[in-house]
């Protein structure tokens, strides 16, 4: 294979990968809620300065990840009790949880700024340093690259284990049909909704980790630019959907990579944004959602 | 009461004259808008502490003629150029602000240019590169009358980076996509074709805080360079090192003044070792000389051996020149213009900054201004550095 082709290829599908963990991150809220968390690109950023700041007081690497992340789900569950439930509750559904999650990622931004400094700092190598790769027919792939796709690829094919063969899958799928019947038939919504909030930070998290470490530098502003691409990845993949993530995350990660490559690097972020456009065109409901019908 | 016309003036005058009394016997104020906050707080936090060593050291040695000087007005623009604006009219609408500094970046200093041009109060640029900034017609066309620039510009730093590679005909330049980025690239290009027509220059552009760079680093590499020169920041310069390191792409590697500061360090850790970069040569000389010896000693005192200084207490940061040195320079022409002239009248100082000559700055050893040249900043002010691995720590040596 053409080494061009093949680098380009490599990057596209990890970078992709993680579009697709914070695509799958705001799928989940969408299922139990109807609305995403715009904040996450800033739990995503907390996430790599919170395994920065405790690894650097001396704790192993992956202690520091496990720590950042039990943070950030909390702040999941602060999220949706603070700043979406209330919207939600007092407006009967308008968009109000739109400003309220944006405005506590702005919020964490000012936060982080503070305690952590607002200059970029060094983020650790997780498992494997930028210069570690294998050889695979004559092509160096880098493993932080593999760790990524690998990573990313087991957690969403998880949750649509999850979602497809457990009771607590079956409940989650209930509550996105219809939330009300769901809570007549004695399913724990308030649960779930929580639940849902923790995991899609905990998502963003692990997306944030895995993003820094390639970048190998973190700071208050980190996380804004991908959270916009990861909501492109969901809404082309079909919001909802958790394979459609996986797809949508891997096409606008592989196509910006190609058009950077063989057209233009100006052109490499604005392809995503184009591929939005197209696909709310041609088919509004994404590559594996399904069309909305409403019966009178 | 009747209220006629003369009675009006005369209050007036009551009203504005214990004003300038003060004016006159206060303290002597400057003001400056900078990135204090923000991503690129390295820059502006860091100018901000070159001017309040300045002003210190000015005030224990018994101000100027008398007179105490203050930092009276120090708002912060995180590098936003709107933001830079409006802070930049609160600033002047301080009549008091009797000399200025520029912000830390191009973007920011490209907006207000035309309104301090425009007010006439000296002003000095401590670190925004792009020429335009104090030659908007041209460089072969007379300076703005009142801006003067003693920060690495785009024009010399060019003309040091093509020198630097000189010894490659293939070459890559993958710059950032601001004026900085955008002005720095095109004029290298053009250095180096002036200079070795035959060479192949790949000029491939990033946007800011870009997290993957692989695109961009694979055409420089399909362009068979030799070598490669990043103009842009410290950060994204650590992300293209380690992308480098993850496609085996292993050219000799280049850095603008911007890009090879702390962030990039930090970030790419090992990896910066061979990196060569052009920066101010005051901080690689051993002895520095004296002006910048004392700004370093002024500094430590101050602040300790922290994230501008570096670990080392004997060997500042090279960056340190440019972070902050160039603040300290910039409130000490100020002062010594005002010193000379013995006034603050806009019109004296700008005429004072004018006639400066071989005044010994911390970062450039001598600065001299005419009418006509308002960039202090020569060539042999100038170094080539090679960034090595001792130990646990990296240090630049200088080469050139």
């Amino acid at each position: 294979m053409d080494d061009f082709f093949f680098s380009l290829l490599l990057a596209g599908i990890s970078v992709g990968a993680v579009y697709a963990l914070i695509a799958l991150g705001l799928n989940l809220t969408f299922w139990t809620t109807k609305t995403l968390n715009f904040g996450q690109g800033s739990l995503m950023m907390l996430c790599a300065m919170l395994t920065v700041f405790i690894s650097s007081q001396g704790l192993a690497i992956t202690l520091a990840v496990v720590g950042s992340l039990a943070v950030v789900a909390a702040l999941g569950v602060f999220i949706e009790r603070w700043t979406v439930r209330p919207a939600l509750e007092s407006s009967g559904g308008s968009m109000g949880w739109v400003v309220s999650t944006l405005g506590f990622g702005i919020f964490l931004q000012g936060m982080a700024a503070k305690y952590f400094g607002s200059q970029a700092v060094a983020f650790p190598d997780v498992v494997f340093t930028a210069q570690d790769f294998v050889t695979v027919f004559g092509q160096y792939i880098s493993l932080q690259y593999l760790v990524v796709l690998a990573v990313a690829v087991a957690l969403i094919l998880a949750f649509e284990l999850f979602i497809r063969r457990t009771v607590w899958g079956q409940a989650v799928h209930a509550v996105s049909l219809d939330p009300e019947l769901a809570l007549v038939q004695g399913i724990p919504v308030r649960r779930l909704i929580l639940g849902s909030f923790m995991l899609s930070s905990i998502l963003a998290g692990v997306a944030g980790v895995l993003i820094a470490q390639i970048g190998g530098t973190v700071d208050p502003a980190f996380g804004f630019d991908l959270v916009l691409l990861g909501f492109v990845a969901a809404v082309l993949g079909g919001m909802g959907s958790s394979l459609g993530a996986l797809a949508g995350g891997l096409l606008v990660g592989v196509i910006s990579k190609l058009v950077g490559g063989y057209v233009s690097t100006a052109a490499e972020h604005g392809i995503a944004f184009a591929l939005l456009m197209l696909a709310l065109a041609v088919r509004p409901q994404g590559l594996f959602g399904r069309p909305e019908v409403s019966k009178a | 009461m009747k209220i006629n016309r003369r009675s009006l003036a005369l209050g007036a005058a009551a009203l504005t004259l214990p004003g300038l009394v003060r004016a006159q016997s206060g303290t002597i104020k400057f003001g400056f808008t900078a990135a204090l906050t923000g991503p690129f707080n390295e820059f502006g936090e860091g100018i901000n502490r070159g001017a309040q060593i300045a002003v210190e050291e000015c005030n224990k040695a018994g101000g100027i003629n008398g007179r105490m000087v203050e930092l009276a007005e120090v708002l912060d623009d995180q590098l936003v150029p709107d933001r830079a604006v409006q802070n930049l009219r609160r600033i002047l609408d301080n009549r008091e602000i009797v000399g200025l500094m520029c912000p830390s970046g191009s973007g920011p200093t490209l907006a207000i240019a035309d309104m301090i041009q425009a007010d006439g109060r000296p002003i000095i640029n401590p670190q925004a590169q792009t020429p335009t900034i104090v030659y908007p017609n041209g460089p072969d066309k007379p300076p703005r009358p009142n801006l003067f620039s003693i920060s690495i510009g785009n024009l010399v730093e060019s003309e040091k980076l093509a020198a630097a590679l000189s010894e490659f005909t293939r070459i890559g330049i993958l710059h950032e996509s601001t004026g900085y980025g955008v002005t720095g690239a095109d004029l290298v290009r053009r250095e180096i074709m002036r200079r070795k027509p035959a060479a192949r220059v790949t000029v491939e552009s990033y946007n800011q805080r870009a997290q993957d760079m692989t695109a961009q680093l694979v055409r420089v590499q399909r362009a068979n360079a030799e070598a490669m020169l990043v103009i842009g920041l410290g950060a994204d310069f650590a992300v293209i090192r380690r992308n480098m390191s993850r496609l085996n792409i292993n050219l000799a590697l280049f850095g603008a003044a911007g890009a090879v500061t702390v962030p990039y360090i930090e970030g790419a850790g090992d990896l910066v070792a061979g990196t060569r970069a052009v920066n101010h040569a005051a901080f690689g000389r051993r002895p520095m000389h004296g002006a910048a010896q004392k700004f370093a000693d002024l500094y430590r005192a101050k602040f300790g051996t922290d994230r501008w200084y570096g670990p080392d207490a004997a060997n500042p940061l090279i960056s340190l020149a440019g972070t902050v040195g160039s603040g300290y320079d910039c409130i000490n022409l100020l002062i010594d213009a005002i010193r000379r002239v013995n006034s603050t009248a806009a019109a004296d100082v700008v005429r004072a900054l004018d006639q400066t000559k071989d005044y010994e700055g911390a970062t450039i050893s001598r600065i001299s201004f005419t009418s006509q040249n308002h960039v202090a900043l020569k060539l042999e002010d100038l170094g080539t550095y090679e960034m090595l691995k001792r130990g646990d720590r990296v240090v630049l040596e200088l080469r050139d």
